[in-house]
């Protein structure tokens, strides 16, 4: 029995258009079997790759798509295969990173629990191109569920000879393994998690080198998301051209985002790069307005990491260029939205509170700042805080900002430093009084 | 076989900027390094020399030209053009920040902290720091529950002790535990802002290496307890001074309080060529045998059937006396002398002039604890133990071979090294024993061949490269001196396949540089000669030392050192050319080693001993048996730091100072000749072994050296003679001897020294008591099933010498019929177990009852 | 003659007026004081013997770090620290030389567990050089004292533990 989260997706949308393709079959309740899977094509590309392409052909074709990463930074996913030395006699590995824990995001899930192997197959096409006979995905420890409909989905696709000894009678082995992560949000971070992966304590490495350089167990490594190498899937099923008739000139394609937060329609949607935020936010169709009909506070538009934008900066197109033209970031597709009667003192506790927790420890400014600035923002919620608390916290997220290993810290500060900016007078107000300026008040979807 | 030299490829330099100075390093090398090197420093806390580089503690930052943000400098590397600057105002400023954060959960404990004074985490906030903290909370404390005190010290190893508060997360300790030992008993534990180093569930750290983690430690996180709460740092004065109980000769510096005449503790003194800064806990700890009240305070003579105390006068002039008197009466034949290896050059000099010249003897050696030796002039095994070995060459070597050690036991710095080439580079480690070592760990692979079966091992892998290229010079003549003369029935008989052997010769004969090192179970073994022989034919055959070093390595501080001043009684011809040059003369008589004297003694023909720091009665193999020998003799004098078995049979005892007590130089492994100063007074009234000699012959009427720079000249000229020996100009006869096996005594005996005990002094020491302080019965698991024992049960050790019983420790390094032994023990003398004769050691075991 | 006539008139007009003047001051406050049975008040932060301070539960407040040894211009102050059985670090022997100290109250300055002071005691006199080395029984405030004047001392190191002080 697979497990089948109540999430709103615009699948019948994706599924009358001629473009969108990750949602078509989501809604299909028999897409997991594998029956139902190859009755709509599927493997098609991985056989029609494995037999008649050359894997640079492949490399070249996602880097003609202009495919960027779906985990947050949107590095050129092309352009990351590449950097594998070519003559490094090292075993190769590909890594999918199905760790999805940024706050707000859940779009790797369900493409993980109801379209299994659309990730499988990109996965193969993806360990093609770089020459792997062995790749990881690695779950967060928490979806129980996908993991098991992850690994369902891989028996089958072992039983049909996807996978396996001599593939297709190609003569190219490639195995496949379910990892299930510990439940830690730096394993998300690529280094981590291959350190995760190794069976060392879940901290980001130092780089270089790049893992494409040295990563797992010293090899040459790739770890791309979920969404990235289940798009290589459909890149490689229709073409690069195809792929760049959506999206903007530098982001092309199209994108998950999940929209959460005081909106009435909370879902996953995937729409083409460059889609208007406000419309996301506000049509029918997808986010259908503010919870309650209030007004719009702010938006975090991609996870918990990244800066807020206020209402008057929300008619931005969703693409990596215009929401850095913005000064915030596209992330990995989270929109949170927060309505006028949100505390953002309250919000950004919650926020920092979570990378708190999740600082792996390894280096001292994310350590020992996220809690310093964990505790300053908890005394100025509960009514304590002090004269220059806020300069403080300015100052310390400065000290942050840029200084760690990974980007976890510039994740934790970022939020705050932009909700410092945009809202002082609500921190002022909270310091001198000692309570909101606007009482959080909340109704849940 | 082309002798072909490998040649580095040259390395590429890279030049760089920093601070307006320009700074030429090899690629590769980090920011850091370079501007360390260039004589600009950055602070760090998590960068270790000998480490790699995690980035963790973020105070090394720097700023570099065309990068946006501050790096850090112990990550980054260096590129050319590359321009740096490590003061300017953004560099300070992130410094000072990431004090801050530092500073902001450290407790401001620094009176009570035994670090204050030497404590990077004090010196970088006084040089970088703010004045004051911003940071107004509690801070994070994890409290020991249980315990009720402010200080939350938690030991967690005999000697550490972990004041979690403090510790500023640069995971060194945790890093060097895995990366340099090998060892895995400390960790980080929790995540983020709660995290927390602490010894791994159950166990407690106590490596052989444990003391280096708080020596490596920035802040008083860990802390030693024998130096705990002694004294303020800046108190004291320290010494430089040379680790004696390995034979690596680690440099070590002591502490000694200004004005009191004790040592308080030691660290390392870091040389690259030799130890890379990591020293033995017994070289931390070792020091504390000087302090120990069991310390020989004055002369003691015997009067009537008791020992008593007497005056240096009287104890010299009785010593003089008597051995005149049995050299006139009984002539200087009668007269033999065995002196510690671990002696100063000094006194070893003093000893073989004193035996030579004043006494007229050439009964005298410094092998105190080997079995039974063959002596000729040109033994095989001389030749090995006599070739040249480098430690760093370890480093650079592709092929490193262990031959019949465990080195975490008997050369801990060579096996650092072998882990050390691990990580930086990727050489293949074979480990081949005939029982399961821990220092296998840093091998690819480990054999184990039959109980005494060396010899066919190594004719076995002879054979094997033979086969694998047959166009090896000599292979026919070879052949003909060898048995068994082919493969199978070698692989058979050593209980390696003959397939494991061909793989391993081919790596010997494609190896570009090998290290071949052979240990005790060839040095102590009775039959080395014939090892020896076939490792001889070994080298001929493949041309190991054409292409780096094999050797059997030196066990002591000194041996290298009393080998070379002819301590032996048929030294090198060399060196006895030197002696006879410098005394105008040289004893006639042939001598006796030292299995020559004891047997001498036994059937009465030798009547006087003169024994300098050694204690053979439990020492050398067969304790029943030596010491019924000892009381034989007429006359015996024994000079010693404390009472042992062997002064207990003396006539006279005279207290030694310890090489902490006087300046002292001593020849480690690889013939370096290194210096330890004097850290202390002589305590008590012990004297240095040469001021006692001195003494006696003065006493005598002989007087030694007009000077102590004659000494030194004299030591001089003799250390000047090389003492290698070459190898033989033919293949030499290897015939395995028959080893005897009797089926009442299954199970094979291993003695050797605990990790945390040397020899029979170490005992005193007490720190280093509280890792081990009895001796036990290491035993397989299987064994310990078999006998359905656990640790901590008493079992009755047998053999056909002796029996013993001690509690039992199940290993989980050995496997099979095998026991492990310390003989660091006065309590149980592991040598009564032990026949001279023997090959192997075969003993049975059964559990006592009740 | 008139030499006499000037020493007459030395003895019976000058003397007497010297007199007047003795006489006054006899009726004057004295400026000396009646020691030792009369001791002049020190000014408060007047410079003497030194004391070590004790917490309010009795435990001594000297850590034996060293700082005021190292801190004493006169090399005076001796100690050795040892550890307490739960593992506290305190003083085994503070040795304190008077006849080396010069008084410039370094030590109090540099002490960071605010242990020793130095109080208004300034009478050292004794028989034989030994006895002028003071020990820390000599020194320490008796427990429990009557009234401490020290007890809004800011508990630093306390504060720092976040340890209430009703815990020891």
């Amino acid at each position: 029995m697979t497990f089948y989260s109540p999430v709103i997706t615009n699948a019948a949308e994706v599924a009358g258009s001629d473009k969108l393709h990750l949602f078509r079959y989501v809604e299909d309740a028999n897409q997991t079997k594998i029956e139902t899977y190859e009755s709509h094509g599927g493997y098609g590309t991985w056989r029609k790759v494995l037999t008649t392409k050359k894997p640079d052909d492949v490399i070249a074709e996602v880097k003609a798509s202009g495919l960027r990463g779906r985990g947050g930074a949107g590095f050129p996913t092309g352009m990351k295969w590449g950097f594998i030395p070519k003559d490094s006699p090292k075993p190769r590995y590909l890594v999918c990173n199905a760790d999805e824990s940024e706050p707000g995001t859940c779009k790797d899930r369900v493409i993980m629990e109801r379209d299994p192997h659309a990730m499988i197959e990109g996965m193969a096409i993806a360990a093609y191109a770089i020459g792997c006979h062995l790749m990881f995905v690695y779950i967060r420890g928490e979806f129980g569920h996908c993991i098991e409909t992850v690994d369902k989905a891989l028996q089958e696709a072992y039983a049909k000879g996807h996978l396996g000894k001599n593939v297709y009678g190609s003569g190219y082995d490639l195995d496949m393994i379910v990892h299930s992560g510990g439940g830690a949000y730096i394993c998300g971070e690529e280094t981590a998690l291959l350190n995760s992966l190794e069976g060392e304590k879940g901290m980001s490495r130092i780089r270089p080198p790049f893992p494409a350089i040295e990563g797992l167990y010293a090899c040459p490594t790739i770890v791309n998301n979920v969404e990235t190498l289940t798009t290589v899937r459909h890149i490689m099923e229709r073409g690069a051209q195809w792929y760049r008739t959506m999206g903007t000139e530098k982001s092309p394609g199209s994108k998950i985002f999940s929209v959460s937060g005081h909106v009435k329609r909370p879902g996953n949607y995937e729409v083409e790069l460059g889609f208007s935020l406000k419309k996301l936010i506000y049509d029918p169709q997808y986010g259908n307005g503010i919870l309650g009909d209030k007004k719009l506070k702010g938006v975090i538009p991609g996870g918990a990491s990244t800066p807020f934008l206020t209402p008057d900066q929300i008619n931005v197109g969703l693409d990596f260029e215009s929401m850095t033209s913005v000064g915030s970031m596209l992330g990995s597709g989270a929109v949170i939205v927060f309505h006028e009667d949100t505390c953002i003192v309250w919000a950004i506790l919650k926020l920092i509170h979570f990378f708190r927790h999740e600082s792996c420890g390894k280096c001292t400014p994310c350590r020992e700042g996220t809690g310093w600035l964990e505790q300053i923002i908890r005394r100025i919620e509960h009514g304590g805080g002090k004269p220059g608390d806020i300069e403080k916290i300015e100052d310390i997220c400065g000290n942050i900002l840029g200084r760690t290993i990974c980007p976890l810290g510039d994740a934790a500060v970022m939020p705050i430093q932009s909700a410092v900016k945009h809202w002082r007078d609500e921190w002022q107000y909270h310091i001198d009084h000692g309570k909101c300026l606007v009482p959080t008040r909340f109704e849940f979807v | 076989m082309s002798t072909s030299t490998t040649t580095q490829p040259a390395v590429k330099m890279v030049t760089l900027t920093i601070n307006d100075q320009s700074v030429t390093v090899p690629k590769g090398t980090t920011v850091l390094q370079a501007a360390l090197g260039a004589g600009i420093h950055i602070p760090t806390f998590c960068w270790h020399p000998k480490l790699k580089s995690v980035g963790a503690c973020r105070i090394c930052y720097v700023e570099i030209e065309k990068m946006p943000k501050l790096q850090v400098s112990c990550a980054t590397e260096a590129t050319d053009g590359m321009v740096v600057k490590t003061e300017s105002d953004i560099v300070k400023r992130g410094r000072k920040a990431v004090l801050e954060f530092i500073l902001a959960n450290h407790p401001l404990d620094c009176p009570t902290c035994d670090k204050g004074g030497e404590c990077d985490l004090q010196n970088l906030t006084f040089a970088h720091g703010l004045d004051d903290s911003r940071f107004d909370f509690l801070k994070r404390r994890h409290i020991v529950p249980g315990v009720p005190s402010t200080f939350d010290d938690l030991r967690i190893g005999p000697e550490i002790m972990l004041n979690r508060n403090r510790c500023i997360l640069c995971y060194k300790c945790v890093r060097s535990n895995k990366e340099a030992f090998g060892e895995y008993d400390i960790g980080a534990f929790e995540r983020g802002n709660a995290m927390e180093i602490n010894a791994a569930p159950g166990e407690q750290v106590a490596n052989p290496f444990s003391g280096n983690l708080v020596e490596i430690c920035p802040v008083g996180a860990l802390t030693n307890s024998d130096w705990r709460y002694k004294i303020r740092v800046w108190l004291t004065q320290t010494t430089p001074s040379i680790d004696i109980f390995n034979s690596s000769g680690s440099n070590i510096l002591f502490y000694k309080e200004d004005h009191k005449n004790r040592i308080f503790r030691t660290i390392s003194r870091r040389n690259d060529e030799i130890d890379d800064g990591w020293i033995t806990d017994v070289a931390r700890y070792g020091y504390q045998l000087v302090h120990s009240p069991d310390r020989l305070q004055k002369p003691l003579m015997k009067k009537g059937s008791k020992q008593v105390p007497v005056e240096w006068e009287e104890a010299v002039a009785f010593v003089a006396r008597r051995l005149a008197e049995i050299d006139d009466t009984k002539g200087c034949v009668c007269i033999g002398g065995l002196a510690s290896p671990t002696l100063d050059l000094d006194s070893l000099h003093s000893f073989s002039k004193f035996m030579r010249k004043v006494i007229g003897t050439n009964n005298l050696d410094f092998r105190i604890d080997y079995r039974s030796l063959p002596e000729k002039p040109d033994s095989a095994f001389s030749t090995l133990s006599s070739q040249p070995f480098t430690i760093a060459e370890i480093d650079t070597s592709d092929v490193i071979f262990v031959f019949g050690s465990d080195l975490v036991k008997e050369h801990p710095n060579e096996y650092l090294r072998i882990r050390k080439a691990r990580n930086f580079g990727r050489p293949l480690v074979y480990s081949v024993n005939s029982f399961n070592v821990k220092s296998a760990d840093v091998a690819d692979r480990e054999f184990i061949y039959a109980p005494g079966t060396e010899e066919v091992f190594i004719n076995g892998l002879c054979l094997a490269a033979i086969e694998e290229n047959p166009g090896l010079s000599g292979a026919d003549g070879l052949k003909r001196k060898i048995s068994p003369a082919d493969l199978n029935s070698a692989a058979k008989t050593c209980g390696v396949s003959a397939e494991d052997l061909k793989a391993l010769a081919r790596t010997l004969i494609n190896g570009k540089k090998i290290s071949f090192i052979v240990g005790d179970q060839v040095s102590l073994s009775r039959d080395r000669e014939v090892i020896a022989a076939a490792l001889c034919n070994l080298n001929r055959l493949v041309g190991i030392t054409s292409r780096g070093q094999m050797a059997a390595l030196a066990r002591y501080a000194d041996s290298i050192g009393a080998e070379k001043l002819g301590l032996i009684p048929n030294p090198h011809p060399d060196v006895k050319r030197a002696l006879t040059d410098l005394w105008g003369g040289f004893p006639e008589m042939a001598g006796y080693h030292t299995e020559g004297m004891f047997s001498q003694m036994l059937k009465g023909e030798l009547d006087a001993m003169v024994i300098l720091g050694a204690n053979p009665v439990a020492m050398y193999p067969d304790h029943e048996a030596v010491a019924e020998t000892f009381e034989k003799l007429d006359f015996l004098v024994v000079a010693d730091l404390f009472e042992t078995e062997t002064t207990a049979m003396a006539d006279v005892v005279l207290p030694l100072a310890s090489w902490t007590e006087f300046a002292g130089r001593y020849v480690n492994l690889e013939g370096r000749i290194q210096k330890a100063e004097r850290a202390i007074k002589p305590l008590y009234e012990s004297k240095p072994a040469y001021a006692i000699l001195a003494d006696i012959a003065a006493a005598a009427r002989k007087p030694l050296f007009s000077s102590a720079r004659e000494r030194e000249e004299e030591i001089e000229k003799v250390l000047a003679c090389t003492t290698v020996r070459p190898w033989p100009g033919d293949y030499l006869d290897v015939r395995p001897p028959a080893i005897d096996k009797d089926p009442a005594y299954p199970i094979m005996l291993i003695i050797g020294d605990d990790p945390h005990h040397r020899c029979y002094v170490t005992e005193k020491a007490a720190s280093l008591v509280k890792f081990c302080s009895d001796a036990y019965i290491e035993l397989s698991p299987e064994l310990a099933e078999k006998f359905k024992v656990e640790d901590g049960d008493a079992v009755r050790v047998e053999s056909k010498y002796g029996k013993l019983m001690a509690p039992v420790k199940v290993s989980r390094v050995l496997e099979g019929d095998v026991v492990f032994l310390p003989r660091n023990f006065s309590v149980t003398r592991a040598n009564s177990l032990v026949s001279r004769k023997a090959r192997i050691d075969w003993v049975r075991i059964n559990k006592v009852s009740g | 003659m008139k030499e006499i006539l000037k020493a007459l008139i030395n003895v019976f007009l000058k003397m007497p007026q010297g007199f007047v003047v003795t006489l006054k001051h006899v009726f004057k406050k004295p400026v000396t004081l009646d020691y030792p049975r009369e001791k002049k008040p020190m000014a408060p932060r007047y410079r003497g013997r030194h004391y070590l301070e004790r917490y309010e539960d009795g435990t001594e407040r000297c850590v034996c770090c060293g700082l005021c040894a190292a801190a004493c211009p006169a090399d005076a102050i001796y100690m050795e620290p040892e550890e307490t059985p739960n593992g506290e670090r305190k003083a085994k022997v503070y040795e304190i030389n008077l006849l080396r100290c010069i008084f410039c109250g370094f030590c109090e300055e540099a002490c960071p567990e605010e242990a020793i002071f130095l109080g208004q005691e300034y009478e050292f006199s004794d028989f034989n050089r030994d006895s002028f080395i003071w020990r820390k029984e000599d020194m320490l405030v008796p427990h429990p004292r009557k009234d401490n004047p020290f007890k809004r001392i800011i508990r630093r190191v306390r504060r720092v533990y976040g340890v209430p002080d009703a815990a020891r």
